[in-house]
């Protein structure tokens, strides 16, 4: 079904290595793959694979050691560090698997804290309910649970309306039904917002709700699988 | 910004602490540079504008009796812009209320007010009116202190004769900043006052009618940088008239002791702040350190959100310059209350007719500036290990620290019966070590400054046992108008309560060797003198030669002279001969520059048969007998100055001691400063990145007792190993503050007394404590189980 859409992001042949004192960790191991506009993307496979790397590289917090990560017609690896902050300024909604969230600021802050340097934020409120959270605007992170918690993430990714929404491991730390709920959340944000998603999980379930699962193992992709009919998370479960 | 502003204002309120230990010991640096600085522009401002006000001169020519007509030969010189003839005698005066003869200096003044060279500022009363000859203006201290005002009589010997003078006024006067009577080195208003006369009524006292003993003069703004050459020439022509000596301003005795004042203050001014800031940057620097690592996922996650590397600087440095801001607003504000107090102790040592504390704004923009500066090099430092973080690198786990054996763990038989928490302590210690370093830093800092003050203290004292009880061991000493013969002495020895008499002969003079020349004066004393005796660095009797000097080593320094060598010694009095005299032994000393000799040999140089200048006295103890003593002194003729011991001594102790106490309190705080500062910093900082480890430990059954012993180990060991660093560290600031001080009047002993040893120890213990009682308060309120949870 992709093919059909202009790539947004390509990774040809990219590599990424780690030098840990006297050891080189390879973690992502010369890797080639096209992201498509609008797809919802998950990404599986153990921990080690290499899944938050790649997640890293196409965010473009990291660079690739070998090969090239292209963002359209921009080679991201070519970049300076002035031009890929705007790049995560203007393109990337980041949600990460342990939330990091400002302790010192409320949801509502941290949420503002991510809209007062975009081109073209949604209103802080609104994000808050479009997550649900609105009447805990005001609490501190430790006042919030887990799950309120990643929904502030999320609320701060979606708030920045970005093109691409970067998530690794959302529902890692949540139970089943917030977990759900958060689903239901980023499918709205593909299909009434047209926004490009990539999750990251180990949770093999989520890929049924995806356009295309890609496994990766060891660095490397070991399977790709286009899902037909992508299905709704009332029907999934984990 | 602004939501990141909130954050900031949070986690200035949390780090409360810290930032309170960063903000006082960077606020006391710049304290102590505002005080310092401010107090050296406060003399320096009322000096030169007294001595204008007062037409200070630039030189002084001492003669025995020049005609006032032949002035003319001095006025020819182009480079002499005024001179003025001043009649000048030291005195004695007779107070009915006061026990004893009181030394006085007695000055002519112009009969009427007029512009004149070292003119005086009227405090009471009036200048001299047309209504009588025998007035008096008293110089408003001495006044002051034995309660004469205007309107009152007073009886001074003049000349050997009692003259009873009416007091119109009391005043002040440039040359008199520091006003110290003969021999004495601290300002003693109880014993000694200046009093000035009509020239013509000094004229007709001192029988010097169109004559006078002193020329003073100002001289162009050229040749008052190099008079020296100029005075030579001057003294070659008056040399009939019998000049005596030639003073230029840089030597006149108040000049002189504010000058060094002043130069110490510079150099003092300079090492103290040094010390201070040069320790807030490097406790600056590691507090931003920590904490921006401590930010390293915040700051992962900013760079994630899409944050430039210059806005999460800004971020930090926002921090860092409020802390600096802070920091120096406090301190120029503390400096300018320390300013306003020393310099109003300042103005009990001198007399300065308008010396007050002043705002310096630019001393106070340079202080914020260097506050800054240091906040701004401590943040950039501190940010830039996270800032070349790429924000995944930054966001991820921090890999465990280096971990492995440390050094000390191969002395096996020393590690194997160390406990498991003091392993922990050494292994922290070691593997931090810029925090080690900057806590061993600070706390050598505080300890030298401690020893400092505390060896400077002891430097006094012991300054008075060897002045005042080795080397002049005399309860009394009578100085003549003119010299006498050895009946003096015998006269001396039936004085009521005498003891022990010796004869004493001083002789002023010029001493030559090689290029260097000096002026100076040598004291005759007899070989076996009890009551002046020489000593070297040990407090070693020296034996007077029966030819030849001991000299000071000041003096010998300044002349570049040693034992063996023959100089050339010109008297100003007697025969005048230049004589060839060798140097026999070097004397040390802390006051002026002494030379001795045996007083036969003196007289010989000299040309007499046995002149004595005054006699030194050793009394009993008997207090009926002291009291007719001074009785009969009041109506011995011939008396020009009577100085005792137990004065000079209470007045070093009322005025240097008690104000050296005040100061060294002031040391304390600021080194307790430094030592709190440091240790709760850098605990702090331990217990905020160790919130794991502690929780661990808590989990495990260890009480928050036990678990602050640990950090209580940690800083005691850091800050007593670097007390101990800084006790050389100090002896050294000793040595080189008192070289700073070495001058001419005036030297400070670097004494090794194991009290100030001791003391600094205990300090440092107590003060480390002190801080450690809020890290342990921090323990105790953790939310340990909360701790648990942190991922890194």
């Amino acid at each position: 079904m992709p093919a059909d859409r202009p790539v947004l992001l390509r990774l040809a042949s990219a590599s990424r290595t780690f030098q840990m004192g006297e050891v080189a960790v390879v973690a992502l191991r010369n890797v080639t793959l096209d992201i498509y506009e609008g797809e919802f993307l998950v990404m599986v496979g153990p921990s080690g694979s290499g899944k938050t790397t790649l997640l890293n590289l196409v965010g473009g917090m990291d660079q690739p050691t070998e090969g090239s990560v292209w963002y359209r017609d921009i080679d991201l690896a070519t970049l300076s560090t002035r031009a890929l902050t705007r790049y995560r300024r203007e393109t990337i909604g980041f949600v990460f698997q342990f939330y990091n969230l400002i302790p010192n600021l409320t949801a509502r802050e941290n949420i503002t804290v991510a809209t007062e340097i975009s081109q073209d934020p949604l209103d802080p409120d609104e994000a808050l309910r479009l997550v649900g959270l609105e009447p805990r605007r005001d609490h501190f992170p430790a006042q919030l649970s887990g799950g309120e918690q990643q929904r502030v993430s999320i609320a701060r990714a979606v708030a920045k309306n970005p093109e691409l929404l970067l998530c690794d491991e959302p529902t890692g730390a949540l139970d089943f039904s917030t977990g759900k709920q958060l689903l239901w959340l980023l499918l709205q944000m593909k299909n009434r917002l047209g926004k490009t998603i990539i999750v990251i999980t180990h949770n093999v379930a989520i890929g049924e709700v995806a356009d295309r699962v890609v496994r990766l193992r060891s660095g490397e992709i070991a399977e790709t699988h286009v899902n037909e009919k992508p299905r709704s998370p009332e029907e999934i479960s984990w | 910004m602004r939501t990141l502003d909130r954050k900031l204002r949070r986690e200035f309120r949390s780090a409360f602490g810290r930032l309170l230990a960063v903000t006082s010991i960077i606020a006391v640096g710049v304290a102590c540079y505002v005080e310092m600085e401010s107090c050296y522009t406060n003399l320096v401002d009322a000096k030169q504008r007294y001595y204008t006000r007062c037409r200070m001169a630039d030189f002084s020519l001492e003669v025995k009796k020049l005609p006032v007509s032949e002035l003319s030969l001095l006025s020819r010189f182009p480079e002499v812009l005024e001179l003025r003839p001043r009649i000048q005698f030291f005195a004695t005066v007779d107070l009915e209320r006061a026990p004893r003869l009181l030394n006085g200096q007695v000055l002519s003044l112009p009969d009427r007010p007029e512009p004149t060279i070292n003119d005086i500022v009227l405090k009471r009363g009036s200048y001299f009116t047309d209504t009588r000859d025998n007035e008096v203006i008293v110089n408003d201290g001495f006044a002051k202190q034995h309660g004469l005002s205007p309107g009152q009589w007073i009886h001074l010997i003049l000349n050997n004769r009692r003259q009873e003078l009416f007091i119109v006024g009391t005043a002040i006067s440039s040359e008199f900043v520091y006003l110290v009577g003969p021999g004495a080195i601290t300002p003693d208003p109880q014993h000694f006052g200046v009093f000035y006369l009509k020239h013509r009524y000094a004229e007709e006292v001192f029988n010097f009618e169109g004559a006078c003993n002193q020329v003073l003069g100002r001289l162009t703004p050229a040749a008052k940088r190099h008079p020296e050459d100029l005075l030579r020439q001057m003294e070659v022509i008056l040399e009939p008239f019998g000049v005596f000596s030639s003073t230029p301003l840089k030597d006149q005795p108040s000049n002189r002791y504010i000058s060094d004042e002043m130069d110490g203050l510079a150099t003092f001014g300079k090492i103290m702040p040094g010390i201070f800031l040069s320790v807030a940057a490097l406790v600056l620097n590691i507090l931003m350190a920590r904490w921006t690592d401590q930010q390293r996922t915040i700051v992962g996650t900013l760079k994630a959100l899409g944050y430039g590397d210059g806005q999460v600087l800004g971020h930090f440095l926002k921090f860092g310059l409020t802390v600096g801001f802070l920091g120096g607003a406090i301190g120029c504000f503390l400096g300018f209350l320390l300013a306003r107090w020393v310099t109003g102790i300042y103005g009990t040592f001198y007399e300065f007719p308008d010396l007050r504390n002043r705002v310096y704004a630019d001393l106070w923009l340079i202080g914020l500036a260097i506050s800054l500066l240091c906040a701004i090099l401590g943040t950039l430092y501190g940010a830039y290990g996270v800032l070349r973080l790429r924000p995944a690198e930054a966001m991820r786990t921090r890999a465990p620290r280096r971990g492995g054996a440390i050094v000390l763990e191969k002395v096996t038989f020393f590690w194997r019966r160390l406990g498991f928490s003091w392993r922990l302590v050494l292994r922290d210690v070691w593997r931090q070590p810029v925090r080690t370093g900057a806590g061993l830093f600070a706390s050598a800092m505080g300890a030298s400054i401690l020893l400092t003050g505390f060896t400077m203290h002891e430097a006094i004292f012991h300054l008075i046992d060897f002045q005042f009880r080795k080397v002049q061991a005399a309860d009394l000493e009578l100085s003549f108008k003119d010299e006498r013969g050895i009946e003096a002495l015998d006269e001396a020895k039936n004085l009521p309560g005498v003891d022990h008499a010796e004869p004493f002969l001083s002789v002023a003079c010029t001493f030559h060797f090689g290029p260097y020349r000096r002026k100076g004066s040598i004291t005759g004393i007899r070989p076996d003198a009890r009551l002046t005796t020489p000593r070297d660095r040990d407090g070693n009797r020296l034996r007077i030669p029966d030819a030849g000097l001991v000299m000071s080593r000041k003096l010998a320094e300044l002349l570049h002279v040693s034992v063996g060598d023959v100089l050339t010694v010109e008297p100003t009095k007697g025969l005048k001969l230049p004589r060839r005299v060798p140097l026999a032994s070097i004397a040390d000393g802390y006051l002026g520059m002494s030379v001795y000799a045996d007083i036969h040999y003196l007289n010989w140089l000299v040309g007499e048969e046995f002149a004595v200048s005054g006699v030194q006295l050793a009394l009993d103890k008997d207090a009926r007998n002291l009291r007719r003593l001074h009785g009969e002194l009041k109506e011995l003729p011939g008396v020009q100055a009577i100085s005792a011991r137990a004065d000079a001594i209470k007045n070093l102790e009322d005025t240097v001691i008690k104000t050296q106490k005040t100061f060294i309190g002031l040391l304390i705080v600021f080194a307790g400063v430094i030592f709190f500062g440091s240790v709760l910093n850098s605990s702090l900082i331990g217990l905020a990145e160790r919130q794991a480890e502690v929780a661990t430990l808590r989990v495990l059954g260890y009480g928050p007792w036990e678990v602050g012993g640990i950090f209580l180990r940690e800083s005691m060991t850091v800050n007593l190993a670097g007390t101990l660093l800084g006790i050389p560290l100090g002896y050294r600031l000793c040595h080189w503050l008192a070289d700073a001080h070495d001058t001419e009047l005036f030297r400070i002993p670097v004494v090794y007394a194991p009290w100030v040893i001791a003391t600094t120890l205990v300090l440092s213990v107590v003060f480390g404590l002190l801080a450690h009682a809020f890290v342990q308060r921090g323990i105790h309120k953790m939310d340990w189980l909360e701790a648990l949870k942190v991922r890194e």
